[in-house]
């Protein structure tokens, strides 16, 4: 909005004057000019002329001295006896009182027209004022552009100072650091009340300003102060209503928007929560129901059973204890990534490394080899935590070489600014429902009652998004399953000091 | 000669389990439940090997390694949870010696146990110059790395780093202590370094460098340099 202050508007006193002495000179010369072809009522109707063009552009007092100044230089100029002041006939002086009275009457009705229009104009660019501010506060999504908003606005439509302060959480107004006290307590006043204040208002008459409350009793949501203000001004003063009832309901719908979505997700959490902990205490049953039965058949019935027998009872529970600690090392893993906000303790990884301790593990779990690793020399360092990409490369090993029988691709590669790891298997794929669920806590690719590590996907994906990088998922053709793992890189890499000696 | 441990541990269960495995193994156990209780037990008479649970009652333990430190050589071994991640490594700068990740095996404890001592024995006699491990052998003294008979040409800073390496062959060595030995107290923060540098060792050493035999990560914490 940079259209000039939408007040009334002043002209400069002087230049009335130079008008008037332009006019008159014209209409002397032209006389003048005219002197040997026409008569003295053509030259009067000349200076009739001039006065009626001066009353249409000047005020009363120049169009009445412009009246007087053409009667007097008509007189001079051109009645007769001519460069004399004196009237020779009674009839010239009936001339002269008419264009004194005609000047006076035309300068009054121009005067209203011309209010009239300037007011009209006025009205037209305030009210496209409040058009462009809603369209502007319509796109508006914190308080803080509100009231940059809301302060440009003030100042366009008023010639100033003006002000404006909103409430923090609906308390206390925020002032600028450099307000006066005054307004202050003027913005607390209008607050209180929740009316404006002022001139004209019946409230406070004697204040030099207009202090507006935002909002209505009970929402008042900011005050802002309009200078200067009139009394009879009373369409301003509506305008500076209108521009605050704007900024109020811009307010009000952030604050409402704001309080609905916290209560959406509020509910969403703790519907999150309760299906989280249903999905936990399953996957922790599974396996301990597992253990206590085989160590309650060790204990009661190991003399009946043969040594391969007990052997087999104590393999399962060994392996079933370890999934149960992996299951309550994802689950911690996973509240501690997804709730508070904690800090990642991010350092320059080798994803070489990584993978080469991560393959040390689960080799333990993978005698006959299936995972082929594919790790190319010289990859760029990632800054990350170590221990959480490693959780997350081994979650998604084991997922492959529990659902899959073939071969098992772990490769690592660079590509368009980002370190990818993918794990292939040529297990069953996840069917298309199930693709986009499997990432969530609480659902498991298989809902057959097989146990997989149920928020082992969860946790992956938590850790690739607290890296700022991406887990997708992508069916293989032929079969299988295709997780991708990929990381953003750093442009700068550490260690260009170390040149001379690295290769 | 038999053998002493101390077993600083606050969970009964474990504890116990502990102590039936090592006696089963011919060791003489003692325990402890808080870091005071074997603070005293240690001014009374000093064992061969420490299990040091973290996250006792009344510290963190830091206190109780430097103390031993102080006065011992003996080895101590830090037993931690997943998230004291922290707390382990600044356990093992203090100058514990190796560390074991709840919930471990048996196996697994009686291995860390069976390496902290050998180089116990060896830290008081010798130290240790020669390291042999299938077809790897390094010579501190006389700057040689051979793999099957072949020689390997290192860097100075390669050969510094794998001579650290090889002076702990079996345990665990952090970051800070690998770059505070080898580049020294400025680069302390700088693990970038030993990224690369490992990366190079591993390249001219290992045959399979994304599946290391010899130069083993400790996700988050050091490295190892493979002893069995």
């Amino acid at each position: 909005m940079n259209s000039p202050a939408l007040s009334a508007s002043k002209r400069q006193p002087a230049r009335g004057w130079v008008i008037v002495a332009l006019l008159l000179t014209a209409a002397t010369a032209c006389s003048f000019l005219l002197d040997r072809y026409v008569s003295l009522t053509s030259q009067a109707m000349i200076y009739v002329l001039a006065v009626v063009i001066a009353s249409y552009k000047l005020d009363w007092i120049e169009s009445a001295v412009c009246a007087v100044a053409a009667v007097t230089a008509l007189n001079f100029f051109f009645v007769p006896p001519r460069w004399t002041f004196e009237v020779e006939n009674q009839e010239h002086f009936i001339a002269l009182g008419t264009m004194l009275v005609l000047a006076l009457v035309i300068s009054h009705l121009a005067k209203g027209v011309r209010r009239e229009t300037e007011l009209a104009h006025l009205n037209e660019r305030r009210a496209r004022q409040l058009q462009a501010l809603a369209t502007d506060l319509s796109n508006v999504n914190s308080p803080a552009d509100i009231e940059a908003l809301g302060h440009k606005a003030l100042d366009a439509a008023f010639a100033g100072p003006c002000s404006l302060a909103l409430t923090q959480d609906g308390r206390e107004l925020d002032f600028a650091a450099d307000l006066d006290a005054a307004v202050r307590d003027g913005m607390r006043c209008c607050m209180r009340e929740a009316a404006v204040l002022g001139p004209g208002t019946g409230r406070w008459p004697g204040l030099l300003a207009w202090y507006l409350p935002l909002g209505e009793r009970g929402h008042v949501t900011g005050a802002a102060c309009v200078r200067p203000a009139l009394a009879a001004d009373e369409a301003g003063r509506e305008h500076a209503q209108a521009l605050c009832a704007l900024l109020a309901q811009a307010l009000w719908r952030l604050r409402v928007t704001a309080s609905m979505l916290a209560a959406q997700s509020e509910a969403q959490r703790q519907q999150l929560q309760s299906t989280f902990l249903a999905a936990i205490s399953h996957d922790l049953r599974t396996p301990l129901a597992a253990i206590v039965g085989a160590a309650s058949s060790l204990q009661t019935q190991r003399d009946k059973r043969g040594e391969p027998e007990q052997d087999r009872l104590l393999g399962s529970i060994v392996s079933e204890a370890s999934y149960l600690s992996t299951v309550t090392e994802n689950t911690l893993q996973l509240v501690q990534l997804t709730g508070a906000a904690q800090a990642l303790k991010r350092d320059w990884e080798s994803m070489e490394e990584i993978v080469g301790a991560v393959l040390a593990r689960v080799r333990q779990r993978d005698a006959q080899r299936r995972i082929k690793s594919n790790v190319p020399e010289h990859l760029p360092l990632v800054k990350a935590d170590p221990v959480l990409l490693a959780q997350l490369i081994s979650n998604l090993l084991d997922n492959a070489l529990q659902y899959s029988d073939g071969a098992i691709d772990l490769s690592v590669s660079v590509e368009a600014q980002e370190l990818l790891v993918s794990v292939k298997d040529r297990g069953p794929g996840i069917p298309e429902a199930e693709q986009k669920v499997i990432f969530e806590a609480y659902t498991r690719g298989d809902q057959s009652g097989q146990r997989g590590a149920g928020l082992g996907l969860a946790l992956c994906r938590a850790i690739a998004l607290a890296h700022g990088g991406r887990l997708t998922l992508r069916p293989r053709r032929g079969g299988g399953s295709n997780f991708v793992l990929a990381l953003p890189l750093d442009a700068q890499q550490p260690g260009q000091e170390l040149n001379q000696e690295l290769p | 000669m038999t053998l002493r441990v101390l077993v600083v541990e606050d969970d009964r269960e474990i504890r116990a389990l502990m102590q039936s495995s090592l006696s089963v193994e011919g060791f003489e156990v003692q325990t402890a439940v808080s870091l005071s209780e074997a603070s005293a037990l240690l001014r009374h008479s000093p064992p061969d090997v420490i299990v040091l649970d973290l996250g006792l009652p009344d510290g963190d333990g830091v206190q109780l390694v430097r103390e031993v430190r102080s006065r011992h050589s003996l080895p101590i071994i830090v037993v931690s949870a997943r998230h004291q991640e922290a707390q382990k490594i600044q356990l093992l700068d203090a100058g514990a010696d190796d560390y074991l990740t709840k919930p471990f095996s048996v196996g697994e404890l009686l291995a860390r146990i069976r390496v902290a001592l050998r180089h116990r024995g060896t830290a008081l006699a010798a130290a240790v110059t020669v390291h042999e491990l299938d077809d790897l052998r390094i010579d501190l003294a006389a700057h040689s790395v051979l793999r099957s008979g072949e020689v390997l040409h290192l860097t100075p800073t390669e050969f510094k780093l794998l001579a650290r390496l090889v002076r702990s062959a079996g345990r665990v060595v952090t970051h800070r202590q690998l770059l505070l030995d080898v580049w020294g107290p400025e680069f302390t923060e700088h693990t970038h370094y030993l990224r690369l540098y490992m990366a190079q060792l591993r390249a001219k050493i290992e045959r399979d460098p994304a599946e290391p035999r010899h130069l083993l990560t400790e996700t988050g914490v050091g490295y190892r340099l493979a002893a069995v």
